[in-house]
């Protein structure tokens, strides 16, 4: 035992320093979580931006499916870049975490969304949605504010009345609607324009009873003011759209290009 | 007057006791075909979450882990008194029904639901997406197809074939649909299949999928005629499938769960049975590229895996 004991210490200095020191030697690295969408695609993302980004300048990815590890990253670094969504921002500066939004992403030519909770028009108002069930895309904690804030001051007992179902994708949640699976459903406006490209009989079906504020579409934020390699990171993220590989990678989180922010 | 006063005491003490019971929380019995199956777990686990977030309780009874499970079955329901009885595969459904007919029961990961002995106080969410669904979808990724060919076997899959060629016409495509009798004929029909087509769709056809001579046939002939291939599933994405689309298994557990709780409260009608309400699917940009076929990039943002070129 006495001979063990050393040879697993030396051992374990040379594992954990291999480690550190590998770990030391990563480029800057882009951060995602998104409580806006379900999709588990995150293999297929990291895969994506690596391939694309390692030869860029060396800079790593790397997706969330947890919001709690995405923040507890946050609190752990003191650079790289953060892609979140504006919702995720406001709420995380609202607990003092200093993010400030370097680029806003674009989708034909927009920076800004809002959520609309969409019906079959025989529900008429939304105090018949109570003992339904409403679809949508993202967390539930997300799906819950949104619903809220459309719902507004009156209407806001319905809430306890209403239970969510959580989808991958807006699309899912829009057509939830119209298949009968879902009373309502909340997506983004953009995901209305897709229903009425797929299946324009279905878009016909329904209306709108309520829209969310304007809010940005996906930001890319730092901590503090940047550093050289963050600012090159930034330019090389700016940039994506421009080829062919960055522009698909864009299009996999759902906007097609990025504009500065003064 | 001493009569009285215990009259009090005993109407006080049974609205405690009817209360106590409504603030009891409502159990449901879960049984699971074969836990240790990926889908199976999958489908449970975001079952469960959702009961939690409900305040409901809930005991699983596992199949697999029963040597009598129909004895076992039986007296955990008499103990438990659940108010539902979710069933995850159709092996759970199947002894479910035979020992609790009386119960509410619900059903999902059964395949071909229509096969099932459908009581009242059934429900379901079906395993499959419905045909309106992935023709909607599939529109999204290929805006400019027009017509999509498929094979079946009129015995199996009549139906379905009748449902897929309304729901496309709908959405103004059109499906050349060709019948055979048994997999020997899928050659002379593909011959005269794919010449007319510009997608070809695998249906989930016992007698198209009777072996994987016959789905290799399927691919070889369609790269030959450098036809592109949809199918069901991500299974057939290897082969050189462009494209699949299939139930969320996550969602059809939190979905079941959500119908559970809307059945418990009486909210839903006798025998619902839904389609799942969410989507995952597989774009092979390897074989898409193979094939020059442009697909519209916009939809990118609603894949779940790519799958590229072995480099």
């Amino acid at each position: 035992m006495k001979r063990i004991l050393p040879v697993f210490f030396i051992f374990s200095v040379f594992i954990t320093g291999s480690y550190w020191s590998a770990y030391s030697n990563v480029g800057s690295t882009i951060y995602f979580y998104n409580p806006e969408t379900n999709i588990n695609n995150f293999a297929t993302l990291k895969t994506a931006f690596d391939t694309y980004l390692v030869n860029h300048g060396g800079y790593y990815f790397q997706p969330f499916d947890s919001r709690e590890n995405f923040e507890a990253v946050i609190k752990e670094k003191k650079g790289d870049i953060y892609l979140l969504s504006s919702w995720h921002l406001k709420a995380l500066q609202q607990k003092n975490v200093p993010l400030k939004i370097a680029l806003v992403g674009t989708s034909k030519g927009n920076t800004m969304q809002r959520k609309v909770l969409s019906t079959k028009k025989d529900i008429a108002d939304v105090t018949m949605l109570k003992n339904t069930v409403v679809a949508g895309a993202g967390s539930e904690e997300y799906i819950h504010s949104v619903l809220k804030q459309i719902l507004g001051k009156e209407q806001e007992a319905l809430l306890k009345d209403i239970k969510i179902l959580l989808v991958p994708k807006d699309i899912d949640a829009i057509m939830a609607v119209g298949f009968g699976m879902a009373s309502a459903a909340i997506s983004a406006e953009s995901g209305l324009d897709k229903l009425a490209m797929i299946n324009p009989n279905q878009f016909r079906e329904l209306h709108s009873l309520g829209f969310s504020e304007k809010d940005y579409l996906l930001v890319a934020a730092t901590l503090k003011k940047p550093e050289q390699q963050e600012a090159e990171l930034l330019e090389v993220l700016r940039k994506m759209s421009e080829a062919d590989a960055g522009g698909e990678n864009l299009k996999l989180l759902g906007i097609d290009g990025w504009r500065a922010m003064q | 007057m001493k009569i009285m006063e215990f009259c009090k005491v005993l109407i006080l003490l049974s609205v405690f006791w009817v209360s106590a019971g409504f603030a009891q929380p409502s159990k449901v019995l879960i049984v699971n075909s074969d836990n240790a199956v990926f889908r199976y777990g999958t489908i449970a686990s975001e079952f469960k979450k959702v009961l939690q977030q409900n305040a409901y309780q809930w005991t699983e009874f596992n199949l697999n882990s029963h040597a009598d499970a129909e004895a076992e079955l039986k007296q955990l329901i008499q103990q438990e008194n659940p108010v539902l009885i979710y069933c995850i595969g159709t092996k759970a459904y199947s002894l479910a029904r035979n020992v609790a007919s009386n119960k509410k029961l619900l059903f999902s990961a059964a395949i071909n639901w229509r096969r099932l002995d459908i009581g009242e106080g059934t429900y379901g969410v079906a395993n499959e997406l419905s045909s309106a669904q992935e023709i909607s979808l599939l529109r999204y990724f290929f805006p400019t197809i027009k017509n999509i060919g498929l094979l079946y076997n009129d015995k199996f899959s009549r139906e379905y074939v009748e449902t897929i060629k309304k729901d496309a016409s709908a959405l103004g495509i059109n499906i050349i649909n060709q019948p055979i009798n048994d997999a020997q004929e899928i050659g002379d029909a593909l011959n005269e299949l794919l010449p007319k087509i510009d997608m070809f769709w695998i249906i989930s056809d016992p007698v198209v999928l009777s072996s994987k001579a016959s789905v290799q046939q399927i691919f070889q002939s369609a790269q030959q005629q450098k036809k592109p291939v949809y199918a069901y599933s991500d299974v057939f994405i290897e082969q050189g499938a462009v494209l699949a689309i299939s139930a969320d298994l996550a969602t059809i557990g939190r979905q079941s769960a959500s119908l559970a709780l809307m059945v418990d409260k009486d909210k839903v009608p006798e025998g619902t049975v839904q389609n799942p309400a969410g989507s995952t699917v597989t774009l092979n940009k390897c074989a898409l590229d193979a094939l020059r076929l442009n697909f519209n990039q916009d939809a990118l943002d609603s894949v779940n895996k790519i799958v590229e070129c072995d480099k």
